[in-house]
């Protein structure tokens, strides 16, 4: 399936949580991104359980970078 | 060689920060800590080479494109922006001082008042309430008696070594316990591990000032604390020649308590990093006590030489205090270290038997005391304390002369007393410039 990640579209496996995404998208500190998925800055809890679909368009955002 | 451009620059800056978070240097925590002093948190620059941390006098940082710098705000890429924020010079004291004291993150400020105002502030707001020890830091005593009322954060003053005059001071508004490590002037040494667990029982965060004991004696995070404070003007600098502060995260508290709503908001966010991120992107950007990055530096290098400077100062004050303690011609030597001192057992387990630099002296009245304090020849008489020189100061007239008679007395403050902090000179000069002094009298 396809997602707008950061605003590059990229191809990802069907069905993947947002853990995983952090993962193939090879996130370094994935501790330290937030994440918001269609707008919305989504619970750090939520991110194992909360699977994405085809066209989602997510923001990884460091909360804590040299611009914070 | 070139500047590094768009993502490989983000990236190596990304990196320089992680740097200063806990899993990237976690392997080195199993070093002494006489070890961590020097090589905590930092290895040579790359490019140079450099063995310490470059000072970047930089106010700002340039990108090449507008969209470079829009994704740096939004945080799409790691960036320095502002020094007001954060600065690579910064971020090397940082992760030092992170390691240090067994953390997960810190955040330097402009002064020890600035890193515990920086702290309070983001942590409690009007109609919220703090718990803190009596016998504190005169300064510190003033933010949370006189300065956080005007912006209706309230201190409740308890026995600071009693841990059940913290459990029933707790009510539904308490949002901190703040604790120093050994009370100053009074000398007095609250047993950390004990208020941890009245603070755990509450959900209540532990604040920790770990100034006059440093990560060489204790490292306030292996006992419970929640967060530790210093001025970095004292021991960490060593020399005295710039004033500074951190604030370290432990780690350990679970920022989704109902007690931590003011930073709820960014626990969603940022996870376990709420109050780091509450601080970096809000409270402490807004309020602005930020660090100068040539102090950043003077810090980074003088922490190297704390483990050999706290030896000294410990052993040092040691034969002071036992020195003094046997002399008829002072009334009174309270030391930490000497077995008369009604903390010396928690102090003992505490810090390992060692026991600072501070004692303090009653020489029976105040003139009895000026007297002294003039004919001293080397030891100098000032407001400070954790220079390597040896500093004298009385007090009642000075530090703590806006307290009333009462909070004197919390605070361990007579007429008569003297505080000393040993400094690392030879032993017998030290000596010698007392003997003499104390022969005027
Ligand atoms: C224990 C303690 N905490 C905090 C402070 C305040 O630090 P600064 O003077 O760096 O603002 C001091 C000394 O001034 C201190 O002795």
């Amino acid at each position: 399936m396809k997602l707008t990640v950061n605003g590059e579209s990229v191809d990802v496996g069907d069905g993947i949580n947002v853990t995983e995404l952090l993962k193939v998208q090879e996130v370094k500190m994935p501790d330290m991104v937030s994440v918001e998925l269609n707008g919305e800055i989504l619970d750090r809890d939520k991110f194992d359980n909360t699977t994405l679909n085809d066209g989602d368009t997510l923001e990884l955002l460091y909360f804590m970078g040299g611009g914070a | 060689m070139p500047a590094l451009e768009g993502k490989e620059r983000h990236s190596a800056i990304r990196d320089l920060i992680i740097a200063g978070l806990s899993e990237e240097i976690m392997s080195d925590k199993e070093l002494h800590i006489e070890t961590q002093f020097i090589h905590g948190g930092y290895e040579p620059e790359k490019t140079t080479g450099a063995t310490q941390a470059p000072i970047f006098a930089s106010t700002a940082f340039a990108y090449e494109s507008a969209e470079s710098i829009e994704n740096v705000f939004a945080g799409r890429e790691f960036g320095y922006v502002y020094s007001r924020l954060s600065n690579p010079t910064l971020t090397a004291f940082e992760a030092r001082m992170t390691q240090l004291e067994n953390g997960l993150a810190s955040l330097v400020c402009a002064s020890g008042m600035a890193a515990i105002s920086t702290t309070v502030m983001t942590l409690a707001g009007a109609g919220d309430e703090i718990i803190s020890g009596a016998s504190i830091f005169g300064g510190t005593y003033s933010l949370f008696d006189r300065t956080l009322p005007r912006y209706g954060i309230t201190t409740k003053f308890v026995e600071a070594t009693d841990p059940e005059a913290y459990r029933q001071a707790i009510t539904d508004k308490t949002r901190l316990i703040f604790v120093e490590t050994i009370g100053n002037p009074r000398l007095d040494v609250p047993a950390i591990a004990d208020i941890a667990k009245v603070a755990r029982e509450h959900g209540v965060l532990l604040v920790v000032d770990n100034t006059t004991s440093t990560p060489y004696l204790f490292r306030p995070a292996t006992l419970g604390a929640d967060i530790v404070v210093h001025s970095t003007s004292k021991f960490i600098n060593g020399s005295a020649n710039a004033i500074g502060g951190i604030i370290v995260d432990a780690g350990s508290y679970d920022w989704s308590h109902a007690r931590a709503e003011r930073i709820h908001d960014y626990q969603k966010r940022a996870g376990k990093f709420a109050f780091m991120a509450a601080m970096r992107s809000q409270i402490h950007r807004d309020l602005g006590a930020c660090l100068s990055p040539f102090n950043a530096f003077l810090m980074t290098t003088g922490v190297e030489t704390l483990g050999v400077r706290m030896q000294q100062h410990c052993e040092n004050a040691q034969a002071m205090a036992e020195w003094l303690s046997a002399d008829s011609r002072v009334e009174e030597t309270r030391y930490i270290g000497l077995e008369s001192h009604p903390d010396y057992g928690v102090a003992t387990r505490q810090f390992g038997g060692r026991y600072g630099a501070l004692l303090t002296l009653r020489l029976g009245t105040r003139e009895r005391s000026f007297t002294f304090l003039n004919g001293l020849k080397r030891a100098q008489i000032l407001a400070n304390l954790g220079d390597v020189k040896t500093l004298v100061i009385h007090p009642a007239s000075t530090i703590c002369r806006e307290a009333t008679k009462e909070q004197q007395i919390q605070m361990g403050v007579t007429p008569d007393l003297v505080r000393v902090s040993v400094g690392i000179e030879h032993i017998d000069d030290i000596k010698a410039d007392f003997d003499d002094s104390l022969n005027k009298m």
